[in-house]
């Protein structure tokens, strides 16, 4: 640019930078030349003059560059949120997982807390110690949906896939009792013997499919309830749901599936048709005793001790008539009361096989077991009687049944342990229980297919009403307020002559020829339009 | 309507439905192009099945009753139809809007219908232990109980993305044809199955239950309740 144009003075073409000024001279007659140094100025050429300086490029360390601010705080941010989740062991993990994500950049904001949530879940889910989602998502003070969408975007950008653990709630029970402020005062021993329990029982929960398709932490504070229960420590269920975050309905849900199933499973004890879910606490050590002694047979073992005692193929009769005198040695030396009760324990005796359709296993175990237990509970019933005797009732026989819990349990068995899933399934421990989602959605089949028996019958007496054999052959009408799976008090809308609007959508349906298996599906308004209000289509 | 008609149902095709099971069609969402630039104020003032809130949304809702559908249009004269329960439906119903918004004055065509995706879903009738399926499944699902009560799971071929509950009851979307649908379901209900919760009747054997009745019959247990069992026992 500068040589281009020759000197205007003498009209030479050489010329000298000066190095201070940056101002171009005449190398042979030494006039400055004019301004030619056209640079960059903020606001312009005709900005403000001066000597631009970029921040942090001068100075010591006084003055930082937006990026190395914005890691600065990242990193603090990181420290921040580990501290809070109590993983500060595991802050630089957490940093390197952060960094890998976004390629060294860190960033800023709320989107860049949630992210490091997410690793800290990861990284914890990783090294099989899983967090809660909802204890991460109350620490930064965000939704756990968000928190969640964040988690799987990680998983997915870092293709954790299919090897990532799933979410332990066996790990999730221990990290509740060991951390948990309600459970604080309560002595190491009792705690440690909880945990056993609990672990015990959220194991035989995951079989049941209690936990399956569910929050895992309602069920761990509802295990947690019960076993605080059981070994006399004092614990609401309010307190306890709050501090890990879970809702308390929730948990009374859970709390009330767990009692109904346990329920179930005491219906094998001599006595199990007394058993109700109000007084299962108190029933709990005989149950949890007999899974125990379940779950430590192991199915082919029992078979082989089965078949030393009765001849090969085995023969129910004996096990059961084996059950039935064990019960007559009993009622020697037992008191009027015991007799009135075992006349009904001979027959609960054969339901306890019905129950569970005919589980041979179980029927060979049940001879020593059932009458140990039955023994037992008759001591612990005479020494409630005497002490109930003596005029302070309720408070005594209270405080026995607490004494006794450290009795029953020995947690011999592999499941107050943490078992792999596959191992947990194999395991046997009395019943087994069906999904309460699959119960409810196989009644709500059954009620559809009443339903539509009921319709046919009104189409055909209406279509032949002089037809005689109608009435005649009639069921026993499934609309029968007795029946047991309907409950009308749900029902919403006008109900004229015991037909509600769900009967005449069926009834619609049926006259429309629409396909038992359909209708029976409950998918109402997809049939109506595929079939009722099809006119257009031809 | 004769007596037999009540009974009329033609039998699955096994051929195609190996399961047994047919899913069914929820809901199905296509596209078509009017060709030509909306007003939309004047579609929403004009049309009485229309809503318009240019706040919320860009687009007018419109809802027709038969087929019940619901259709987003928007200013550049494409339209989305939603909530119909088979293509033809869905076709029908796109058709409709068209005609009413050439009733409303604009020069509207059908260019491009095309079937965007299809929801279905099915029951199994058995439960399902997800957290097994998802462990050896584990490239193409996801189970995360803490965020879904599913297992979501990502097929491949053809590629369909299915819900999976515990109670058996699967959910298969983002098929574009109607068979994309059932295939899946095919491919997954073999898996499935693998994964059903033990049922009671295939571990014991009916020696032993018949020993049983015997048994049950000699104590002369209430009648109603034996001879329920009894019955139960021949429907096996």
């Amino acid at each position: 640019m500068s040589n281009s144009s020759p000197c205007s003075y003498c009209g030479k073409t050489s010329f000298i930078r000066d190095n201070e000024s940056g101002e171009l001279i005449c190398s042979s007659c030494g006039a400055v030349q004019q301004f030619d140094q056209f640079d960059a100025q903020i606001g312009g050429i005709d900005g403000p003059q001066g000597t631009f300086v970029h921040v942090g490029t001068t100075g010591s360390g006084s003055v930082y560059s937006y990026k190395e601010r914005k890691l600065f705080a990242a990193q603090n941010s990181i420290d921040e949120v580990t501290n809070i989740l109590g993983l500060s062991s595991k802050s630089d993990d957490v940093r390197s997982m952060v960094s890998t994500i976004t390629e060294g950049e860190f960033g800023q904001g709320e989107w860049f807390q949630v992210l490091i949530g997410a690793c800290a879940y990861v990284v914890m889910r990783k090294a099989d110690r899983p967090l809660p989602m909802a204890e991460v998502a109350s620490a930064l003070g965000c939704d756990v949906y968000e928190i969640g969408r964040m988690i799987m975007r990680v998983v997915d950008f870092l293709d954790l896939r299919p090897d990532f653990p799933e979410f332990d709630i066996v790990h999730s029970l221990e990290r509740t009792i060991r951390n948990c402020n309600a459970l604080a005062s309560v002595e190491r021993g009792v705690i440690e013997r909880m945990r056993k329990q609990g672990v015990f029982l959220i194991q035989c929960a995951v079989k049941w499919f209690l936990s399956t398709g569910r929050r895992p932490l309602p069920l761990v504070v509802a295990v947690l309830v019960f076993v605080a229960e059981l070994n006399g420590v004092a614990v609401e269920m309010e307190e306890l749901a709050q501090e890990v975050h879970a809702r308390v309905s929730t948990c009374r849900t859970r709390y009330k599936e767990l009692l109904e199933t346990l329920v179930k499973v005491a219906q094998v004890l001599p006595w199990g048709k007394d058993v109700t879910v109000k007084n299962i606490v108190k029933n709990a050590p005989f149950v949890i005793q007999y899974m125990e002694r379940k779950a430590m047979s192991k199915p082919g073992e029992v078979r082989e001790k089965g078949e030393g005692l009765t001849p090969a193929p085995v023969d129910l009769e004996d096990v059961i008539s084996e059950c039935l005198s064990n019960d007559g040695e009993f009622e020697y030396g037992v008191d009027g009361m015991t007799h009135r009760k075992d006349s009904r324990y001979y027959f609960l005796e054969g339901n306890a096989g019905g129950v569970g359709g005919g589980d041979v296993d179980r029927l060979q175990i049940s001879p020593e077991c059932l009458s140990m237990l039955y023994k037992k509970f008759r001591d612990e019933y005479r020494r409630g009687e005497s002490l109930r005797g003596n005029g302070n009732a309720q408070k005594k026989s209270l405080r026995v049944d607490l004494l006794e819990c450290s009795e029953w349990w020995d947690g011999k068995s592999e499941l107050s342990k943490k078992l792999l899933l596959k191992r947990l399934l194999e395991k046997d421990i009395g019943v087994d229980n069906m999904p309460p989602s699959f119960v409810n959605g196989q009644l709500k089949c059954k009620m559809r297919q009443e339903r539509i028996k009921a319709a046919k019958l009104r189409i055909k007496r209406i279509m032949h009403p002089f037809d005689a054999d109608v009435g005649d052959t009639e069921t026993p009408d499934p609309l029968d307020s007795s029946y047991p799976e309907r409950r009308r008090k749900k029902r919403k809308g006008m109900v004229v002559d015991d037909v509600d609007w769900e009967d005449l959508i069926i009834e619609t349906l049926v006259l429309h020829k629409v396909k038992e298996e359909e209708i029976e599906k409950g998918h109402y308004n997809t049939l109506l339009d595929l079939h009722v209000f099809n006119s257009g289509i031809v | 309507m004769a007596d037999q008609g009540l009974e009329g149902s033609q039998p699955v095709d096994l051929q195609k439905h190996p399961s047994g099971i047919v899913p069914t069609l929820q809901n199905i969402v296509s596209t078509v192009n009017l060709d030509c630039k909306l007003d939309l104020k004047t579609i929403a003032l004009q049309a009485r099945n229309a809503e318009y809130n240019p706040k919320r949304f860009a687009a007018v809702i419109m809802r027709i009753r038969e087929p019940k559908t619901t259709a987003l249009i928007f200013a550049s004269g494409k339209m989305v139809c939603t909530g119909a329960k088979s293509e033809q439906q869905s076709k029908l119903a796109a058709r409709k809007y068209a005609r009413i918004i050439q009733k409303l004055g604009f020069p509207a065509k059908f260019k491009d219908f095309k079937i965007q995706n299809i929801v279905g879903s099915c029951d199994v009738k058995f439960p399902i232990r997800l957290e097994g399926l998802a462990y050896s499944h584990g490239a193409f699902s996801s189970y995360e109980p803490e965020l879904f009560p599913g297992l979501i799971y990502r097929m491949k071929q053809p590629k369909i993305v299915l819900l999976i509950f515990v109670s058996g009851k699967i959910v298969l979307t983002g098929a574009k044809v109607r068979d994309e649908t059932y295939t899946a379901f095919e491919n997954i209900y073999p898996v499935l199955t693998e994964f059903r919760k033990n049922q009671q009747c295939t571990l014991f054997g009916y020696q032993t239950m018949i020993k049983y009745l015997v048994w049950l019959w000699q104590i002369d247990l209430k009648k109603s309740r034996s001879s329920g069992l009894a019955e139960k026992f021949v429907e096996l």
